[in-house]
């Protein structure tokens, strides 16, 4: 019937309910009619069976609700033997410990660069006995952080090694926003003191090339403190005759020459006089134009605690510049530990920079 | 010619065909504004017997209305041989000859665009359940799928299929611990529940523009392919882990940390990666910070308006800053916490379980967005004055993300103190943010803290979709989550263990980071 024929504002309620009856009715109807178009485009473009889906498939993702299964019917705990391949070292490693792997892996934890080192001298000198030893580290690690080594040896080894809880403090302030960042330093603070005690010979050697050559430091040993400068080559304390002597001194006649800042020099033939009173005089003094190392750190300039170095470490790195752990190697590094020293140093590129540029110029060299 | 359509179009596509069709649909199909509406109710009547139901069709040769049901559009079809014509209810062409509804390519095209024009013009927003999202939202032209002639072959050829209903296990997945990453797992199982991300993941949105394989995004894509494959065996996210480490240095480490601290960073570095999927409106890649339109800004990113009123001129000036999260202080922690206001029945507003003397989710947002008074120690230079002046401060919500994140802070840092604080703070399944808007700010400010609710207001009302919750110490813990899936099931995950879990389990947890989602979204 008409719309028009109906009077709207008719007192006939009867009138209005067959009103409203009809507008219900035809909403009804049209939405019903949506429908039917709907599923006869669908079948007309052929699309129509894909609703249906079979009844074993359906089965096997119902959600399972029963004490000791999960939601797939599985027994709780049976995934221990899981296992990944990492995309750094390409090894297989068991997942749960994937973590920690990937830590050491990629050199970020706080041992990672003594690890690699350590690993690094240990293929140098043909010994493997090194390289099995990367879980006892952190038995025996001290802490990097500067001023607590005599403390931290007793903490580090109680704790146990598979949930220290680092103190995050919560910074976020309402309404900060993004990479917030943790106000803790890097934990990988470089420690700026050594000892030498328990070197051999060969070891000081190669260290002491290192020293002279590698890090470029003027080295002369100064009469007041008994140690070495660490200032550059071209430190203006102490004059090139004094460098020169220096080298002669400690390592004979066939000492290398004060290089230009690019030459890199083999280092294989130099006499060593007498380990004793030569580990004496290793001893590095604090220079700030040298140290990379973070303001936290910068305060005991020639803390050499006695616990520092294990037995263990062959190569310790020169605390100052240790940034290419593999770089000691120079020229006789074994290639396959090079991949290592390129991962710690490429993720040392961070750090606070080196001061003396022509050092990191042997890096590039290096790499 | 599409399969579903027939030959005897052909005849009808001959001149200004397109246009004629495109008036048709304009003026008497989808009436895009009032007066088309008019138009149309007023002369879409059958020519032969002036009804207006009985399924209207309109010839498309003539003008002639005729009504279906009644056959008289059969008769004038027959007389005067013009085989094609519209429903003016659905815009279908039907053709006498086959006398079926026949589905022409071309015309559908017209049909669909004419659809959204009107559409456009009605100022329609469309409300949808977060479950439903229609993909218009990410500015590209939605088409429901249709699978072309190979595509059927194949699905005819492989009739096994899954649907996903509500008791399917499809979308749920276990992670497997790597070592202390309990953390990372609670808040991948609430991002990969998180409709929007999800339907922007699974339609493939995501367009890399890194060189190398080393984009977050893409393995964020590939992290929802791994929960959607109906695998049973928990996935193992290590690329996950390896990418967050590289790009995000200061969570590196293998220790355990703060999930909070996890999401913050795992938004930004997707928020970097999304370099490509910033669209503008003119097509053009728009990469401007501040106004970034990736999908992690338009999902998460909200605005904290922040006034600060001179106690002397009361003058105000306000910035917004945006914001991912919101952080929470809670009672018992060392920050003085305001007792409840006068008008502390305000919770009912959004009908959480008030156990008596427990905090509520409520309590906390009103302490957050109380106006602060700064003490004469931390006086602002105050632009009306000129001078140093107190003031006080107070916070309020600009604009709502979509994913509101809460955060409780649980772990306290303060000077002498550190401990978690394990307050029971409860919190209800949907939220009402609208007392603590920037809107509502001025009622607030004088006094009244009971708003009358408006039922009809939409805008915002969240509803709880995932929880992180923390058991153990400072030192050492342990992270699960609750997730919500088909509407009202919710679901414990605790690595790789997913059991169902009753909504009682959920509100009764402790909470440490809850996710609510909007109910209602609209397209802007």
């Amino acid at each position: 019937m008409k719309m028009e024929d109906m009077p709207l504002s008719g007192p006939d309620n009867t009138k209005l309910e067959a009103l409203v009856h009809d507008i219900y009715s035809e909403l009804v109807e049209d939405a019903c009619l949506g429908l039917c178009f709907e599923v006869h485009r669908a079948v007309k473009q052929g699309y129509f069976f894909l609703d249906e889906t079979d009844q074993e498939s359906m089965k096997e993702f119902e959600i399972v609700d029963q004490p000791g299964v999960d939601i797939f019917g599985q027994v709780y705990n049976q995934w221990k033997n899981k296992e990944c391949e990492c995309p750094n070292c390409k090894r297989l490693i068991a997942a749960s410990r994937f973590a920690p792997h990937l830590e050491k892996c990629l050199g970020m934890g706080r041992n990672s660069s003594r690890i690699a080192n350590r690993r690094l001298a240990s293929n140098n000198n043909m010994s493997k006995s090194e390289s099995d030893q990367e879980d006892n580290d952190d038995l025996n690690d001290n802490d990097w952080s500067y001023g607590a080594e005599k403390k931290a040896r007793k903490r580090k080894s109680d704790k146990n090694q598979n949930s220290p809880r680092r103190s995050k403090s919560i910074k976020h302030k309402n309404g900060e926003l993004g990479s917030s960042v943790s106000s803790e330093p890097y934990k990988y603070n470089y420690n700026t003191g050594i000892s030498y005690e328990t070197l051999g010979p060969d070891e000081v050697r190669s260290l002491l090339t290192t020293y002279f050559l590698f890090l470029q430091q003027c080295g002369v040993i100064s009469e007041h403190t008994k140690k070495m400068c660490t200032r550059s080559q071209r430190c203006p304390q102490h004059t090139d005759e004094q460098r020169r002597a220096v080298r002669v001194f400690l390592l004979g006649p066939s000492a290398p020459s004060l290089p230009d800042a690019d030459t890199v020099v083999e280092s294989d033939s130099f006499d060593i006089p007498d380990g004793q009173t030569l580990m004496s005089r290793l001893q590095w003094e604090d220079s700030p134009d040298i140290s990379p190392a973070d303001s936290a750190s910068s305060k005991a300039s020639t803390n050499h605690s006695d616990s520092r170095r294990p037995k263990k470490k062959k190569r310790p790195s020169l605390g100052l510049n240790s940034g290419g752990g593999g770089s000691l190697t120079g020229g006789g590094g074994s290639s396959s530990s090079s991949s290592q020293s390129n991962i710690s140093l490429s993720t040392k590129k961070k750090r606070p920079k080196l001061s003396a540029p022509s050092i990191s110029s042997i890096y590039d060299d290096l790499n | 010619m599409s399969p579903a359509g027939c030959s005897h179009v052909n005849g009808y596509k001959v001149d200004n065909w397109k246009q004629n069709l495109r008036v048709i649909y304009q003026c008497f199909v989808w009436s895009g504004t009032a007066e088309t509406r008019r138009r149309k109710a007023k002369s879409c009547i059958c020519h032969m017997c002036g009804a207006h139901l009985n399924r209207l069709h309109s010839c498309l040769y003539c003008v002639f209305f005729g009504c279906f049901t009644k056959k008289h559009i059969h008769e004038h079809a027959k007389n005067k041989r013009h085989n094609l014509a519209i429903d003016l209810l659905y815009g279908g062409i039907y053709c006498f000859v086959c006398q079926d509804y026949i589905y022409d390519k071309d015309m559908e095209q017209i049909a669909k665009e004419e659809q959204r024009k009107a559409w456009k013009l009605q100022g329609i927003s469309f409300c949808f359940l977060s479950e439903n999202l229609m993909l218009s939202k990410w500015g590209e032209k939605y088409t429901t799928w249709e699978p072309t002639k190979r595509e059927l072959e194949l699905l005819r050829h492989n009739p096994k299929r899954r649907k996903i209903t509500t008791n399917c296990t499809i979308g749920l997945r276990g992670l497997i611990n790597l070592g202390n990453t309990c953390f990372m797992n609670c808040i991948v199982q609430a991002l990969t529940h998180t409709p929007l991300l999800r339907d922007f993941f699974l339609s493939d949105r995501h367009k890399c523009e890194m060189q190398s394989n080393s984009c977050l995004v893409c393995e964020m894509s590939q992290l929802f392919q791994e929960f959607y494959s109906g695998h049973r065996s928990p996935h193992i996210p290590f690329r996950l882990l390896h990418l967050v480490w590289t790009h995000a240095r200061h969570l590196a480490g293998y220790e355990q940390q703060d999930a909070h601290e996890f999401l913050i960073a795992a938004l930004d570095v997707l928020h970097r990666h999304c370099k490509g999927d910033t669209i503008n409106d003119n097509g053009k890649k728009a990469n401007n910070p501040n106004h970034c339109n990736c999908i992690i800004d338009q999902i998460f990113t909200g605005g904290l308006q922040s006034d600060v009123t001179c106690q002397v001129c009361h003058g105000v000036s306000t910035t917004i800053d945006p914001f991912w999260d919101i952080s929470l202080d809670l009672p018992g922690s060392s920050t003085p916490f305001w007792p409840l206001s006068p008008g502390g029945d305000g919770s009912t507003v959004n009908g959480e379980s008030h156990l008596s003397g427990s905090t509520t989710l409520t309590d906390c947002l009103r302490r957050f967005t109380r106006p602060e008074h700064l003490g004469s120690s931390a006086k602002i230079k105050c632009g009306g004055c000129h001078s140093y002046q107190e003031s006080t401060k107070q916070l309020t919500m600009k604009k709502l993300p979509i994913v509101a994140c809460f955060h409780l802070k649980r772990f306290e840092h303060s000077a002498k103190l550190r401990r978690k604080i394990t307050t029971y703070v409860s919190f209800p399944l949907e939220l009402d943010m609208t007392p603590f808007m920037a809107s509502s700010k001025e009622s607030r400010m004088n006094g009244q803290y009971q708003q009358t609710v408006d039922v009809l207001n939409n805008d915002n009302k969240y509803s709880l979709f995932a929880v992180v919750n923390h058991q153990g110490t400072l030192e050492s813990g342990h992270y699960t989550s609750f997730i919500r899936q088909h509407k009202d099931q919710w679901f414990k995950c605790d690595d790789a263990i997913i059991t169902k879990a009753s909504i009682k389990d959920v509100l009764d947890s402790e909470g440490y980071l809850l996710f609510y989602h909007k109910q209602f979204l609209e397209y802007e």
